[in-house]
């Protein structure tokens, strides 16, 4: 039996659940759009590549529509600013809650290089998903989902019906 | 009446200097949730904890009822949020993203906010994940000419699952309402269960 100990001293699901749906609500009235996250992830990717050849990132075929005439800069957007929040907003949690540990999460028999790789792995996987589905588990899952978008649940579905299949084949890495 | 940006009660310029303080909330309230750490996160796919099931319907459903709610008080106007700025669907693309990225949930242990937390939580994998999702989206911007057609295709455009299925809204909504009980109830059986810890 695995011990869990890490699983406590955090909300109780369903009331962090509630907050976190009050604070959708909130987006949602005020902005008409939901949460993301994974915007701001692409956007930084377009910058990184940007400073190594402009010109060819400013005309290449996806990056474009981060760099239209007279836009602002990549970064000055919604998203990307909100995304800086929930980072502050996490670190608040971690210090208050005296959570702080610098370490990598995986299974108590998973070694620390197979957990990296997998991470790096599972992150470009992740990284090309987002840009198919426009969206991640924040805007498409939550926001889509909550405003009943036929594109979201379907994305939804998606996602949880692949990773409890796959999750039998990456058991190590979390067992 | 909301949505304060669509009519025109707030400007955009104002939008943004509310993005960092709702990121804030959204932040805090995911690191409280547990979802710092990738064990929270993957615990649900082998039945031992399905706090992610649980977090996220109920954020979805009160969500989906606080809206409803607002547009009974008066003080949100659903029709604009249907018509105009909620997310188009594209069946093909997100059906076949949902796949990919929920390999790359399983395998990774994070979804792109909850690895924001992590790197906020001091978690070493959390970051490596950030950048193999830089990769990944360079990856996807460079295979353009093998994918471009692709994306954005089987466009449905603004479309609910109530016009999808010719309900209505709170209809719908209860319906939804229902399955995440079930889901609730179904996530404790799945705890029995655990079939990777016997």
């Amino acid at each position: 039996m695995n011990n869990m100990d890490y699983t406590k001293g955090y909300w109780n699901p369903y009331v962090a659940g509630i907050a976190l749906g009050l604070v959708l609500t909130f987006t949602f009235y005020v902005m008409g759009t939901g949460l993301g996250a994974s915007g701001a992830v692409a956007r930084t990717a377009a910058v990184v590549a940007h400073t190594v050849s402009p010109q060819a990132i400013e005309n290449q075929a996806y990056f474009k529509e981060f760099y239209r005439e007279g836009a602002s800069h990549p970064l000055f957007d919604w998203t990307v600013i909100e995304v800086i929040g929930v980072f502050v907003g996490g670190l608040i949690s971690v210090i208050l809650s005296r959570r702080f540990s610098v370490g990598i999460g995986r299974g108590p028999t998973a070694g620390v290089g197979l957990r990296l790789f997998m991470a790096f792995f599972g992150g470009v996987i992740a990284g090309v998903g987002t840009r198919f589905a426009m969206g991640c588990t924040s805007g498409q899952a939550l926001s889509g989902g909550a405003t009943m978008v036929v594109g979201s649940w379907v994305f939804m579905m998606a996602v949880f019906a692949t990773a409890f299949g796959a999750a039998y084949f990456v058991r190590k890495e979390w067992s | 009446m909301g949505p304060l940006l669509y009519n025109g009660v707030i400007s955009f310029e104002t939008s943004l200097w509310l993005a960092f303080p709702i990121g804030l909330m959204f932040g805090f309230v995911l690191e409280k949730a547990g979802f710092g750490d990738s064990r929270n996160l993957t615990n649900i796919f082998y039945f031992r904890d399905m706090r992610v099931l649980r977090v996220m319907f109920s954020a979805l459903v009160t969500a989906m009822i606080g809206l409803i709610v607002l547009s009974y008080a008066g003080l949100f106007d659903y029709n604009v949020l249907v018509e105009e700025s909620l997310m188009k669907s594209y069946f093909w693309p997100q059906l076949v993203g949902g796949i990919i990225f929920g390999l790359g949930f399983v395998i990774g242990g994070y979804c792109p906010g909850t690895a924001i937390v992590g790197v906020a939580s001091g978690k070493i994998d959390s970051i490596v994940f950030l950048i193999g999702m830089v990769f990944g989206i360079w990856v996807f911007a460079f295979g353009w000419p093998v994918w471009g057609w692709f994306y954005k295709s089987s466009d449905l455009g603004r479309l609910t699952l109530w016009q999808f299925f010719g309900t209505s809204r709170d209809l719908m909504a209860l319906i939804i309402l229902i399955m995440a009980l079930a889901a609730f109830a179904l996530a404790w059986l799945g705890e029995k269960w655990a079939p990777y810890d016997k």
